[in-house]
């Protein structure tokens, strides 16, 4: 026989009774004995789960109508455990000598950190391309238009001239044309910095200032081409698939999501920035493609780069005369809007000018 | 903390209408790298079986939270089957990726399925509520939560967007309302919790907040502007500032909760202190960062520690008292579709 010394709780009342737990010879638990009422209450008849074995909190024997046991001497209530006649209810204990042993849980990090890593840098971004270049193609009516939420938040009508438009559109035709799979249009806007962006839909969106900005239409059309690679490469279908994936993948990791927003919210950031980062090499590598398979000189491409750095950091320097809450927005943003979502310019030039060169 | 003798004799019980009311600490017994081997191994088997163990992960880490809190000496417990939440995580998973897919190639069906979430919401926040509850226990006694639509509609919506329209002033009520609604409807066995704050109480936290945001943004945004080369301070300076009142508001919100807080005759205390709880922020997501998230779990630890070192149950009378509720089942669904969709 054994005797473990605990706690016993009815189950009906917040009262402890402190108490004894009988083990008999058949290795059953048989009675429980409360030591201020010198009561005996028997437990032969009744089933019991025995609660696996966490840390160093106290172990909990439950019985039928909420009763429970309490203790904390391990050693005896893990000895009774093996005599469960419900042999599924001590499987869990293998946990518990995982989680004891310094070895394996060495072995568990980095086990995990590699997992991890594998995941996040190879098979989120290869699943979601993947899937991306597998979900049904979807004209331009079906998908929500952003280029009409973009039209009432930030962009307003372009300024400039109609000729000017037309021109581009001229010089752009013959390409948008090649890429007819993907239902290219080019349209201008203001209200934005200079920029170029592929929306899914398959509309290209010029900037007015990008366009003054340019000194020659081999730039424009260099990186007409450079946003034709996102589209081509289905960029913006796979980004939201990937920001879900992430999304969930790291809810299921951590275990719950005011985690995910205090701590993890700012890897997070950064490993979305390390994607776009990949996207824009992409996109850079096909309007490289482009370039030459149209024999138009690389460093057409370079000098837009060009154009667009001096720009921003012009554009930021300008900005520190302005008063403190202006500075911080617009420095804040400019750099954040260009630098961040697009690799260092100056390996992207270096590289248009390597190829170039070839 | 506490070192309450265990001696709540029949002696004691019988003169409590008289004794002054007892003081019982809260005390967070767990330790970082204790936790820290839990953590590791729920990741690792998460990451293995597909996230299907998160279900199993996610007992376990609350298991370990709620076993390792104590007041006046007795534990909590967390009750949750693994199967119940896995069954909930599925079903929440499933809409969210359809919910997700819809909205990229099909908005109009996404704009029905929000619709029907926005109506579905207090129902599902009731659910989530009730099941944490009810698998949360003190003394072998579960707490429990019984909410109604009606009232859970006004606190999630009608009052909050009283607020807005009230440019902030009823915001501080909207608050007060929501957690009147939460603590009221909730109880120990079948011992009702109550709330008892005023639109003063909160509004003075926000007009406190304002006035220093203003103290000190306007003066600097002054000075920037005379002297230009503030510009490259001015940031860091708002940026403290921000985070000083996120934390004064954090802790102004958690002290006041729990003094406006009370189970039939007992109350409760939390002294938080901005430098307190700021410094374990900072030393949290100092480390957090510099370990690459491997210090997550010893900074949960920290965290329970910090709060439970700073709470205070003001026992009139004994604890032994309470009566268990009757028994009731409730799915883990509402629960798993609050975390999913990030509203609870």
């Amino acid at each position: 026989m054994i005797f473990i010394e605990g706690t016993y709780l009815d189950g009906k009342t917040s009262k402890r009774h402190p108490a004894r737990l009988e083990v008999n010879t058949n290795h059953k638990i048989s009675h429980i004995h409360l030591l201020e009422s010198q009561q005996s209450l028997s437990f032969e008849q009744q089933h019991y789960v025995i609660e696996s074995r966490l840390g160093n909190t106290p172990r909990e024997i439950s019985f039928d109508d909420n009763q429970l046991f309490t203790c904390e001497n391990h050693d005896e209530i893990d000895r009774i455990n093996t005599w469960h006649p419900d042999k599924q209810a001590t499987n869990s204990s293998w946990l518990h000598n995982i989680e004891g042993n310094v070895k394996l849980i060495c072995l568990s990090t980095i086990t995990t950190a590699l997992l991890l890593y594998g995941i996040i840098v190879y098979g989120i971004p290869s699943t979601a391309k993947l899937m991306a270049h597998h979900a049904p193609h979807f004209s331009s009516q079906q998908l929500v238009s952003s280029l009409d939420i973009l039209d009432k938040t930030v962009f307003d009508p372009s300024e400039l001239s109609p000729e000017r438009q037309q021109e581009i559109l001229a010089l752009a035709a013959p390409y948008l044309a090649e890429h007819a799979d993907i239902a290219p249009q080019l349209k201008f806007r203001s209200g934005m910095k200079a920029n170029a962006l592929a929306l899914p839909s398959g509309i290209i969106v010029f900037t007015d200032d990008f366009v003054n900005l340019t000194q020659s239409n081999d730039e424009l059309v260099a990186v007409l081409f450079h946003e034709l690679g996102h589209l081509t490469h289905k960029h913006m279908t796979q980004r939201m698939i990937q920001d879900a994936m992430l999304t969930i993948f790291i809810i299921f990791i951590t275990g719950d999501v005011e985690t995910f927003d205090l701590v993890t919210g700012l890897p997070t950031l950064l490993l979305d920035l390390a994607y776009s980062r990949e996207f824009e090499i992409e996109a850079d590598s096909y309007a490289f493609s482009l370039l030459k398979k149209h024999s138009i000189p690389l460093t057409s491409f370079a000098d837009a780069m060009t154009n667009l750095e001096n720009y921003y950091r012009d554009d930021s320097e300008d900005n520190h005369s302005d008063s403190a809450v202006e500075v911080k927005s617009k420095s804040h943003k400019s750099l954040s809007d260009f630098f961040s979502t697009h690799p260092n310019t100056q390996e992207r030039i270096n590289r248009a000018k390597q190829l170039s060169e070839e | 903390m506490s070192d309450t003798p265990e001696n709540t004799s029949a002696v004691e019980s019988s003169i409590n209408q008289v004794a002054p009311p007892k003081a019982l600490g809260f005390e967070f017994r767990g330790n970082g790298t204790e936790y820290f081997k839990i953590w590791i191994v729920n990741v690792l088997l998460t990451i293995v079986t597909f996230g299907i163990y998160s279900a199993w992960a996610t007992v376990r880490n609350n298991r370990y939270f709620y076993s390792n809190l104590y007041l006046d000496n007795d534990n909590f417990r967390y009750l949750a089957e693994p199967l119940t939440i896995l069954k909930g995580r599925i079903i929440a998973l499933v809409a969210f990726i359809a919910y997700y897919a819809a909205s990229i190639f099909a908005p109009t069906i996404a704009m029905i399925l929000m619709v029907v979430l926005i109506i579905a919401i207090p129902y599902l926040i009731n659910q989530s509520v009730a099941f944490t509850n009810r698998m949360s226990s003190y003394k072998n006694i579960q707490f429990r939560f019984k909410g109604s639509y009606g009232q859970a509609f006004m606190v999630i919506y009608v009052w909050p967007i009283l607020g807005m329209l009230t440019l902030g002033i009823l915001y501080p009520l909207a608050i007060l309302k929501a957690n009147e609604y939460f603590v009221r409807n909730s109880s120990y066995g079948t011992s009702k919790f109550d709330f008892n704050a005023t639109y003063k109480d909160y509004g003075m936290i926000f007009l406190v907040s304002l006035g220093i945001a203003l103290a000190v943004g306007l003066p600097m945004a002054l000075l920037t502007y005379l002297v230009p080369a503030l510009a490259v301070v001015s940031p860091v300076v708002f940026g403290l500032v921000y985070f000083g009142l996120i934390v004064y508001v954090l802790v102004s919100f958690t002290n006041l909760f729990y003094a406006s807080l009370s189970l039939v005759e007992h109350k409760f205390e939390a002294t938080l202190t901005v430098t307190g709880q700021a410094k374990v922020i900072l030393i949290n997501l100092l480390l957090t960062l510099v370990t690459f998230g491997l210090y997550l779990p010893a900074a949960k630890v920290r965290m329970a520690k910090y709060i439970c070192s700073c709470m205070t149950m003001h026992a009139n009378g004994s604890l032994d008292n309470f009566s268990a509720a009757e028994k009731e089942n409730i799915s883990a669904l509402g629960e798993e579709f609050g975390q999913v969709f990030d509203f609870a």
